[in-house]
């Protein structure tokens, strides 16, 4: 799951092989198609999953809406107009004709339309997600070229350990230190809120902490197994600097993967978004989400679902291209 | 190659910075931080443009104040629980006021004065005038008509009960009228309402929010927009709702015209902070004005002890209980209702999670409510007097029972289960303690097949009715408490009672009937009311919390000193 | 084939061109071997394992351990310091932290266990397939993983749990629902290699059944990398269930999971913070310590990494 680095390790290691074959010899613009038409049945699954899973919940959604004071015939009228008494394929199919055109139906318990609650709150989750990328970025970076120099020393635990703590903790725990110490005691930043550069800057670190450690974890990895490259070996023979030889040709071909992972770690990052948004207050995609599984509101949800899958469909194809970009084995070998 | 990555990385960086750098210019903190010398925050120089997108209010010098989810809708003919912004942009016919002896009577609001009708059916209303609208609009009759018969008619309707008294009310909603028979205009201020009979709460039924007085023109323009585009939701209230970012903030600014003076707080913004370690800190660095303690009710003591001339006490109209489910053995059986009522040490899981700030209760109605008996039986705890009933009743080895807890109650809550789950295991009884998640819970309770559970009800209006019709009011509105009270007498004499015309006799059957329903039949354990503590910053003055408690509060009266 | 249809058969194109030979796999040191290099490389993973080992016998052995009952409320010591009598302090109903831990630690560390197994079940079982049958059966199953990995994980194990609601069993469903497919995909990948493999080749020629070759060639080859993604995937399911205990759908009180510790105990961050970070920092060690671990192994027994 989101926090750890099993999962993107996991990911990675298969889509990184996959895409290097992919990446041969194919025109870009074909490739692109082609996983486009690979994600089609993967976004028509996604949408029947929680179609049916949302249908199959035990509580009753116009109950939960309506709180205490309920007259029955009131929540038949309203379970009519919701359109919740027809068979459940035809809900389904009404419901992917309007998603095509845009519309993910009105939230049952905003009464909104939810394709606008989403675009609403998507710019706050995607500004957090890109500073948490960057956040996570440099530490990792840092942290993985340091402990790969230092292999199986005492600063390759000290920085390793230090990437890892970001994910060994629970988010929200990190999330409420941070904001203790840095918020409350030091007052440098806001406690909360999501309106000013300087708010963004704590909930950035938290979520980019808690990404930074397979990222430092594969940077570590890469570098070891690179520096032991015949080319790298040829360059130390010829003199140049060790601290020369990791920067300038080790970690470029290191930094391969870990570029594709970090748009691999789209789905992580969203799912530690929703915990970090609702500790510092951020109007954001992930809290609502977590207020639509809370009040059973099945457009809603459905809308936040389908939203991030396609995100982290994209990142993937993105980090496809990437790969495609910047692998010089592929570029030379096409 | 390097080159290349170089330059992706640093477009990457330029979007985000880009993006962030966008969200920081349009919109900065406003805070109008308390203590102004806060350091290191400098809110003084910030520019103060509103935080909400597409509105430019000043909120400099507005009240700020936390809600830890967003309401659903200011609509209050549509919730039955988001009752702040239409507390505070609406007005009602009649308000509830408290004099300083805690006594409460309903006072003019919109209906400057009210005649009632020997029988008690007919209710003449004569309204204030020169009263208006935040577009401008006049209120008249009309307006009282148009709220009633929406109440009534809307989609999604759900404080119909409050007004379903009035003749015509169950025709009109149930689709075989189509005008609320009971209300008659005499003219734009002189209305005249009739009731199906006699109902001596119906005053304090209108004065609830939910009975918010609504602008028949603009309400009906605005559609299924009124109460969810700040714009066009208007009202007479002290404060115009000026704009909303969902799971952000609401922003009220003050109505200029209120018809009683306007308001000497300029407005009020409601942050949405779903965390309460972050509410706190942020009360601590002075970026709230008023927060409900009810939030944090583990850290009271410290806000007691930090902050002693900052805690405001409020009383709470609201009695915690304990059900038992008739249907579920054995709790048919009377002597074993009576050990668990017996077994429960109230005052401990009062002093444990509560400090002790509250009331025993030993009945249905709580302290603060009219028609509270403070002479009723009361029930002690009694752990060898529980286990001496339950051998009676032949379960000298106890039995197994559930404790029903809804996943979304608070962490106390589910804290006083953890007590009291343990203080039933002392008199042999082995309760179980059963999550569920808010929506099974609600459903499971409303089939009348509920374990037992802790719960708490408080005051809609100031009036017994409310809660013991609630309850054991009829057969339906036991079941779906998951009570089961079986005794059918007894609910007829609860739903005649609302027609007892003399306020004494009512009382007193009122009391009569508490006194058979909790002391002869058992029927729930009554536990205790709290009392509701807020935290205001220093330059708050004359807040005044809601007479019933709710966590909800009118912003007219405040002011901030400075 | 009787029908060719554009898009279909750019589609299958597309997942066949997933498939890789690279043959990647150098036969395994003797597993004794492999320890040995583990000790002498890697310190920090050995002291990993012998802490993890040392936390799994506090749990199993936490009624000896533990110095208090960890159910037993006593009202009138909430709240407590630490002391001596009370190392960790008491709980919001005087229950002793110390003993809550030890116990917690039977919770958790079978909130790691369990639903990884499972999903570590399933995931083998259905990579193999894939990677063996390869066709509509690979195509279906790789394409149910696509799903299951393109939705944020929180969020389905939030749904699943909403769905069935709380306690242990529909914890262990939610994570093992969610974490299946990545194991899968690895297992594919490692499958398609090795069933190139002569030997595999061989068994198939002379008639060998499917199944037999699946657990008996293909299985033992894939342990290795099992091995490493099971030691990383323990940490992440207790993290994971702290983050669904936060989110109010987690483990179930009285009996608590660490992760349901911190949540409880934030409340009292300010005036009693041993109640969030004890448990806090019981979960952070147990995490890192299967991630040094999961990262020793790496480097000394998966051979996809190995490889140089």
């Amino acid at each position: 799951m989101p926090q750890n680095g099993a999962i993107d390790f996991a990911a990675f290691f298969c889509e990184n092989r996959i895409l290097f074959r992919l990446g041969r010899g194919f025109p870009v613009f074909k490739k692109v198609l082609k996983r486009i038409l690979v994600s089609i049945p993967v976004l028509v699954g996604v949408v029947l999953l929680i179609f049916i899973m949302l249908r199959i919940v035990p509580g009753d959604p116009v109950t939960t809406m309506m709180g205490e004071h309920v007259n029955p015939v009131v929540i038949e009228k309203i379970k009519k107009e919701m359109g919740l008494e027809q068979p459940l394929y035809i809900q389904f199919f009404k419901y992917v004709a309007n998603a095509l055109k845009g519309d993910f139906g009105t939230s049952y318990r905003l009464n909104r339309n939810v394709t606008q609650i989403i675009l609403d709150a998507f710019p706050n989750t995607v500004k957090l997600s890109l500073l948490a990328a960057l956040v996570a970025w440099i530490i990792g970076i840092v942290a993985g070229i340091v402990a790969a120099i230092r292999q199986n020393r005492l600063l390759d635990r000290m920085f390793m350990g230090c990437a890892l703590m970001g994910v060994s903790m629970p988010v929200f725990m990190t999330a409420l230190v941070l904001q203790y110490v840095f918020a409350f005691r030091l007052k440098w930043f806001p406690v909360s809120g999501f309106d000013s550069f300087r708010a963004m800057i704590l909930p950035a670190i938290v979520l980019g902490w808690n990404s930074a450690g397979s990222i430092a974890r594969m940077t570590r990895s890469n570098l070891v197994e690179v520096m032991q490259d015949d080319y790298i070996r040829t360059a130390r023979a010829k003199g140049l600097r060790e601290h020369g030889v990791i920067l300038g040709h080790a970690l470029k071909n290191a930094m391969l993967p870990v570029v594709t992972m970090m748009a691999l770690q789209i789905s992580s990052m969203l799912s530690g978004a929703v915990l970090t948004e609702s500790v510092f207050g951020v109007p954001g995609i992930g809290r609502l989400a977590v207020n639509a599984i809370e009040t059973r509101d099945m457009p809603l949800l459905q809308g936040t679902v389908i939203f991030t899958t396609v995100l982290i469909i994209a990142g993937n194809l993105v980090a496809d291209l990437l790969y495609n970009v910047l692998d010089p084995r592929i570029r030379e070998g096409a | 190659m390097k080159k290349k990555i170089s330059l992706i990385l640093a477009a990457a960086m330029t979007m985000g910075l880009i993006l962030t750098g966008c969200g920081g210019s349009s919109s900065s903190e406003t805070a109008a931080a308390p203590e102004a010398g806060t350091e290191g925050s400098g809110q003084g120089t910030e520019t103060t443009a509103a935080a909400a997108v597409g509105t430019d209010v000043d909120t400099t010098g507005f009240l700020i104040t936390v809600l830890n989810a967003d309401i659903q809708t200011a609509d209050v003919q549509k919730t039955s629980k988001d009752y702040l912004i239409p507390m505070n942009i609406f007005d009602r016919l009649v308000e509830i006021a408290v004099d300083d002896n805690g006594n409460s009577s309903i006072v003019p609001s919109l209906a400057e004065s009210w005649d009632i009708s020997e029988d008690g059916t007919e209710y003449t209303f004569h309204l204030r005038q020169g009263v208006k609208f935040h577009n401008g609009n006049d209120f008249t009759a009309e307006d009282v008509v148009y709220t009633f018969t929406r109440m009534l008619t809307a989609e999604g309707t759900v404080n119909s009960e409050f007004i379903d008294q009035i003749k015509g009310a169950s025709e009109l909603l149930e689709g075989s009228a189509d005008t609320l028979e009971g209300v008659e205009v005499i003219d734009d201020y002189t209305l005249k309402v009739t009731l199906k009979e006699p109902f001596a709460g119906f005053l304090a039924c209108i004065s609830t929010a939910g009975v918010s007085i609504y602008d028949s023109e603009a309400t009906e323009a605005a559609g299924d927009q009124f109460g969810l585009d700040p714009s066009v939701t208007v009202g007479t209230g002290p404060f115009k709702f000026a704009s909303w970012t969902y799971n952000d903030q609401l922003v009220l600014v003050r109505n200029d015209d209120y018809w009683m003076g306007a308001s000497a707080l300029p407005g009020a913004v409601v942050k949405i902070i779903p965390d309460t370690e972050t509410q706190t800190m942020m009360f601590e660095n002075g970026e709230i004005d008023l927060m409900d303690l009810d939030y944090v009710t583990d850290a009271i003591d410290r806000f007691l002890a930090t902050y002693p001339d900052q805690i405001i006490s409020g009383p709470r109209v609201g009695i915690t209980y304990l059900t038992m489910n008739y249907n579920i053995e054995p709790f048919n059986n009377l002597k074993v209702r009576q050990a668990v009522q017996k077994a429960i040490d109230k005052q401990s899981i009062l002093d444990a999670l509560y400090g002790g700030r509250g009331q025993i209760e030993h009945g249905i109605f709580p302290h603060g409510l009219i028609g509270f008996n403070e002479n009723q039986t009361q029930i002690t705890y009694d752990p060898e007097g529980a286990k001496a009933l339950l051998a009676e009743a032949g379960y000298a080895d106890g039995f197994t029972m559930e404790l029903a807890a809804d996943s979304s109650a608070s962490d106390t809550t589910t804290m006083a289960l953890e007590i009291i789950k343990e203080q039933l295991a002392e008199v042999g009884i082995n309760a179980e303690i059963k999550n569920y998640d808010q929506s099974t819970w609600l459903e499971t309770r409303k089939s009348g097949e509920l374990g037992s559970f802790l719960a708490t009800w408080t005051a809609d209006y100031n009036d017994p009715d409310n809660f013991i019709y609630t309850f054991f009011g009829n057969e339906e509105k036991t079941k779906i408490r998951s009570i089961n009270y079986p005794d059918k007498e007894v609910m007829d004499r609860v739903a005649k009672a609302r027609a007892i015309v003399n306020e004494d006799e009512r009382i007193a059957e009122y009391q009569a009937l508490e006194e058979k329903i909790i002391h002869e039949d058992a029927s729930w354990a009554p536990m205790y009311s709290r009392t509701h503590l807020f935290a205001v910053s220093k330059r708050v003055q004359n807040f005044v919390p809601v007479w019933s408690g709710i966590g909800d509060q009118f912003f007219y009266g405040i002011s901030l000193s400075e | 084939m009787t029908k060719k249809n554009g898009g279909a058969d750019m589609l299958r194109e597309a997942v066949q061109e997933q498939e890789f030979s690279e043959d990647q796999i150098r036969e395994s040191d003797t597993w004794l071997d492999q320890v040995k290099t583990l000790v002498r490389q890697n310190k920090l993973a050995v002291f990993s394992a012998i802490l993890i080992v040392l936390i799994i016998m506090a749990a199993v052995f936490a009624p000896v351990v533990a110095p208090y009952d960890h159910l037993k409320q006593s009202l009138t010591d909430r709240l407590q310091h630490p002391s001596a009598a009370h190392w960790l302090g008491t709980d919001e109903l005087g229950r002793d932290v110390l003993s809550r831990i030890i116990f917690g630690a039977r919770i958790s560390l079978t909130i790691g266990l369990v639903p990884t197994l499972i999903s570590m079940a399933i995931g083998t079982v259905l990579g193999m397939c894939a990677g063996f049958y390869g066709g509509k059966i690979d195509f279906f199953i790789m394409r149910l993983a696509d799903v299951m990995l393109a939705f944020p994980s929180l969020l389905l194990a939030m749904v699943v749990m909403y769905t069935m609601g709380g306690g242990l069993i529909n914890i262990f469903i939610a994570l093992s629902l969610v974490n299946w497919a990545s194991t899968a995909r690895v297992v594919r990948s490692q499958t398609l290699s090795l069933k190139e493999k002569e030997y595999v080749e061989a068994a198939r020629s002379i008639g060998v059944k499917k199944w037999t070759i699946m657990f008996r060639h293909i299985l033992p080859n894939c342990l290795p990398s099992l091995i490493v993604l099971f030691t990383l995937n323990i940490p992440s399911a207790i993290l994971s269930e702290a983050s669904l205990s936060f989110l109010g759908v987690g483990a179930q009180p009285p009996s608590a999971s660490w992760g349901l510790m911190v949540v409880r105990g934030k409340k009292y961050l300010f005036t009693e913070p041993w109640l969030s970070i004890a448990p806090s920092v019981a979960i952070m060690v147990i995490v890192m310590a299967f991630n040094f671990l999961g990262d020793g192994l790496r480097d000394v027994i998966d051979p996809y990494l190995k490889e140089q």
